[in-house]
């Protein structure tokens, strides 16, 4: 400790770089894991977090629930199978809707509308505030958008058209296509849709909401429903949410993108304290010969790596703390207790795997060197 | 004797200290050969040399002739490859790696050719880290590093950092750091050339004046036959011999 703790106090601005680089590697990699769960949460949160355990989708819809249309007779097919205790029909769309809560001049936003039939089978699993739509006139939005005229109490109103429907519950993470998102009725759906276009008809569902029969599991529900017909294509709630497009690719970057980082904070602690040793080496074989145990030496290494990264991750952590909450172009941000201690975990341990290599090249110092000048420093 | 290194279990107080009583150092048919490839390099050749314990002994001889490999084995730096060295009442000749870092920290005292001192540690800190390798035992330990410091007219350069000190003083503190652990003998390889011909003479009066003031035994490795003056006797090598 006596030699970590001096040499640290006589190389202030060095260790602190360090330790000021290695905190902000660390909060990169905790901001853009909220960010990377931020974006899916908005792009598939409204999946999810509803309350069907099983999906239908027809096949030919690619998991995209606006592009599946599912046929009456699909329907009825789904609903004989002796796997399925429940179908409830969801339909969704994208209407231009504008927040009255914001004023006047409130300028409408494109938003999801999903009507569900049953709303154990369709509609919002968690609500946050307030509760499900009883009537034609109402609606539950996603907690994210509430600060944008979304709030329970608060009015929207359908473009064209005008149909005005009032926020009376608040769902948690429950957004689609990173767009502010509605839970209604199916009959609402329907007005609405009937709002905007009085020529349209009675909508078909783009998914089938199931609860399995008593006694099957949600994966057996998909397999009996997916061997009815090639044109079904049935899944889990979280399969439907992971499997939708675009979700794969966008873990798949920001995988690359964490591995960058996991090796990344590792490899400058561990360049970091190579670095130092080669340029103290004279120090150390000094040290040695006066009778340094190697391995006092190398514990005084470890110290100052443990130090270092443990002040890098406190300091990346209060950093992510402070500045990991609000929004970010739509999508929401939140501090994750969990992605804290796996990568405070993975980091501590690649950091002191990194520095082993500075701790070979303590253990390799001859303290013979001493007597021949080369490891002697002035 | 300890089992893990050979040494007493409280740090040679069950050996009677050599001051006073025998030799600082005891060194007989001490050899050490280097293999090659298909050849040997015999660096120090069946060297015999006594060091008394208040003796003061010039090593002189030209580079290559063993003088710094006698020292290295007196100090145990290196180990000999045959041959028997006791230091301070300690038989070392058979000492592994552990051991003799122990006895580097415990019975011998260094002063290197170069000034040699951590650079990011004060004059004062540069003594302390003896102790600190050792025996920690702190309020003496520093109370012993300011006495020294006091000694050799570094008392208010304590707090300077090697970089700031001039090359006098820094040797200065390193023999200071060297009499920190209150060795039974210590080494000086070459401890003048690095300091210019006044300075050097300095240097050695002090070297003199500590070492017969406490009665330790030291051995100083020079080329220059003008540093012989300070010590009680030469010891001349050549080609790893001690004539």
């Amino acid at each position: 400790m006596f030699l970590a703790w001096k040499e640290m106090r006589r190389a202030k601005a060095r260790f602190g770089l360090l330790i000021a680089a290695v905190g902000l590697l660390v909060f990169l990699i905790l901001f853009q894991q909220s960010l990377q769960n931020g974006l899916l949460t908005s792009f598939t949160g409204a999946l999810r977090n509803q309350s069907a355990e099983v999906l239908v989708y027809r096949t030919d819809g690619r998991r995209i629930l606006q592009a599946s249309v599912i046929s009456p007779d699909l329907t009825e097919m789904v609903g004989r199978d002796p796997s399925v205790a429940a179908v409830g029909r969801i339909t969704q769309g994208t209407f231009t809707v504008t927040p009255l809560a914001l004023g006047a001049d409130a300028e409408p936003v494109e938003t999801s509308v999903i009507g569900f039939e049953l709303p154990d089978l369709g509609g919002p699993r968690f609500l946050t505030a307030g509760r499900v739509p009883e009537n034609t006139e109402e609606a539950v939005a996603s907690d994210a958008d509430a600060a944008g005229g979304f709030a329970v109490g608060d009015v929207v109103r359908i473009e064209p058209g005008g149909k005005q429907l009032t926020i009376v519950g608040l769902a948690r993470d429950a957004q689609l296509n990173v767009a502010p998102t509605l839970f209604v009725t199916y009959d609402t759906y329907r007005a609405a849709l009937a709002s905007r276009n009085p020529d349209a008809g009675a909508p078909l569902p783009n998914a089938l909401g199931i609860r399995p029969a008593p006694g099957v599991t949600a994966g057996q529900a998909v397999a009996a429903i997916n061997a009815l017909s090639p044109e079904l294509d049935a899944l889990t709630r979280d399969d439907a949410a992971e499997q939708a497009p675009g979700v794969a690719q966008v873990r798949q970057s920001f995988r690359v993108i964490f591995l960058l980082y996991g090796f990344v904070v590792p490899l400058v602690t561990g360049l970091f304290f190579l670095i130092i040793t080669f340029q103290k080496a004279p120090a150390l074989t000094l040290l040695r010969a006066i009778g340094a145990p190697a391995s006092r030496l190398v514990a005084s290494l470890l110290i100052q790596v443990a130090i270092v990264l443990g002040g890098g991750l406190v300091a990346g952590v209060g950093l992510y703390a402070a500045l990991a909450r609000g929004r970010i172009g739509g999508v929401p941000l939140r501090f994750e207790t969990t992605a804290v201690i796996v990568w405070v975990v993975l980091l501590s341990v690649g950091g002191l795997i990194s520095a082993l290599f500075s701790a070979r090249r303590v253990l390799a110092i001859d303290p013979y060197s001493a007597t021949t000048g080369a490891g002697v420093g002035r | 004797m300890n089992e893990q290194d050979g040494l007493t279990g409280d740090g040679f107080t069950e050996h009677a200290p050599a001051q006073g009583w025998g030799p600082a150092l005891i060194m007989e048919k001490a050899r050490k050969v280097y293999p090659m490839a298909d050849s040997e390099v015999v660096a120090l050749d069946d060297a015999d040399i006594v060091v008394e314990a208040d003796e003061m002994v010039a090593l002189v001889g030209p580079s290559g002739s063993g003088k710094t490999t006698l020292c290295s084995i007196a100090g145990g730096i290196l180990s000999p490859t045959s041959g028997r060295v006791v230091v301070g009442g300690v038989d070392i000749s058979t000492f592994g790696p552990k051991q003799l870092t122990r006895v580097r920290r415990e019975l011998v005292g260094f002063v290197f050719q170069s000034v040699n001192l951590v650079p990011f540690l004060t004059a004062r800190e540069n003594l302390l880290v003896v102790d600190e390798l050792g025996r920690r035992t702190g309020a003496p330990a520093r109370r012993r590093a300011d006495q020294l410091l006091e000694e050799l007219g570094l008392a208010d350069r304590a707090k300077n950092l090697p970089g700031q000190l001039s090359g006098g003083q820094r040797q200065r503190v390193a023999i200071g750091r060297a009499l920190m652990n209150d060795p039974e003998l210590v080494l000086f390889d070459e401890p003048t050339s690095a300091l210019d011909t006044k300075l050097g003479m300095a240097v050695m009066e002090l070297i003199r004046d500590e070492m017969k003031s406490r009665g330790i035994a030291a051995i100083v490795v020079t080329h220059d036959e003008r540093i012989t003056q300070f010590c009680d006797r030469s010891v001349h090598m050549e080609d790893g011999r001690v004539l």
